[in-house]
């Protein structure tokens, strides 16, 4: 690193992963049995809850239009982290359709029933990315989320993301899921494999930051 | 800076409780990793400071406040694995031009671009669950100034799907 700094300031992504190739091979033993058959795949519990919050998103962009341009880009990245979990995921990965979450339909939903739009994923509880986790709210997750919930304030019943009336509750709501969700890809991603740990940690990241535009 | 305020409480806590015996492999290239990056940022915020103009002063002093801060951190995090801590270079070059209140906001977010490629690469670097909370606090951290700093440039979108890729 020392000698790369003189020509840049930025410790970017090409020495990064250098670094990384060089890297991985210290990491395997926390690897949480991949192969084993009997558990199901911690990723599947962060797969669903990032639709959900694809299928949140969408349910509030068609509950209030005028949120729209501030929402879509979050939207996408949530959108963005599925995918890349269902590629983690592997075989393993449930078709989108196990989760009607509106993954093909972007943003521009049913737009007549606010609350019958794209709705929350009937597969894993809220609760289930949580389990095992080592501490409360391992991540810089802006104030230190409740970690016994990561249920995010997207409130699903029977199948319905049911939407704040006013915007700004809505914005809120939105608020608090993602500080849930980073905290569950943060704990996630602390005894996670080194390709997954990553792909976690970015996630969690990314949701970090989805606070201060939500803010 | 103000609603996470990861950096007193963040950073610091791991370095406070550090496994006394560590488990875990990889701890100590990790964080200079990261390390090596923070000297990067706190230099380069300077020249962001010289540039960003009186009403960003603010925000640019937390910033490097918040790095510095986490440098610090670093630095004894890597002393207490038994590594050397890696030490800042002279003088590092710039990625452009930086010139005035708008290349110097492109700077900021370059910096903590820069600063979430390397504390996300420590993340994935080791196995040790207290420093990869402090990669991960560092890397959220970074997240959400570069996202901050690219609302001030009103750059759409402020948000990544991926930081530090």
């Amino acid at each position: 690193m020392v000698a790369v700094a003189r020509r840049s300031v930025l410790i970017g992504g090409a020495v990064g992963a250098g670094l990384l190739a060089a890297g991985c091979t210290a990491g395997g033993p926390s690897s949480p049995a991949p192969t084993t058959p009997a558990p199901p795949d911690p990723l599947l519990a962060e797969l669903a809850d990032e639709r959900r919050l694809v299928a949140g998103y969408d349910a509030t962009i068609a509950r209030h239009p005028a949120l729209r341009a501030r929402l879509t880009a979050v939207r996408d990245d949530h959108a963005a982290h599925a995918a890349a979990l269902v590629t983690a995921l592997g075989p393993a990965a449930p078709p989108s359709s196990t989760t009607p979450a509106a993954t093909d339909s972007p943003g521009v939903s049913p737009t007549g029933s606010p609350t019958g739009s794209p709705t929350g994923s009937p597969t894993a509880s809220p609760t289930g990315s949580l389990t095992g986790s080592p501490t409360g709210s391992p991540t810089g997750s802006p104030a230190g989320s409740p970690a016994e919930s990561p249920s995010t304030g997207i409130e699903s019943s029977g199948g319905r993301t049911r939407v704040p009336v006013t915007p700004a509750a809505a914005v809120a709501a939105l608020r608090a899921a993602e500080r849930a969700a980073a905290s569950a890809r943060g704990t996630a991603a602390l005894t996670a494999t080194p390709d997954r740990a990553r792909l976690l940690a970015g996630i969690s990241a990314s949701e970090a930051s989805h606070v201060a535009v939500l803010a | 800076m103000t609603a996470p305020a990861p950096t007193p409480t963040g950073p610091g806590t791991p370095t406070a409780t550090p496994s006394p015996t560590p488990s875990g492999t990889g701890q100590v290239p990790a964080l200079q990793a990261g390390l090596a990056a923070e000297h990067a940022v706190i230099w380069g915020y300077g020249v962001v400071g010289a540039h960003a103009g009186d009403a960003l002063l603010p925000q640019v002093r937390d910033a490097d406040d918040a790095h510095r801060t986490l440098r610090d951190d670093t630095v004894a995090l890597v002393a207490r694995y038994g590594g050397t801590p890696v030490a800042t270079e002279p003088e590092y070059a710039l990625p452009f031009p930086v010139t005035d209140r708008g290349s110097a906001l492109r700077l900021a977010v370059h910096l903590e671009e820069g600063a979430a490629a390397a504390w996300r690469y420590a993340v994935a670097a080791t196995d040790d669950v207290a420093v990869r909370r402090a990669a991960l606090v560092a890397l959220s951290d970074a997240a959400v100034r570069a996202t901050r700093w690219r609302l001030a440039l009103h750059t759409s979108p402020a948000t990544v799907p991926f930081p530090g890729d």
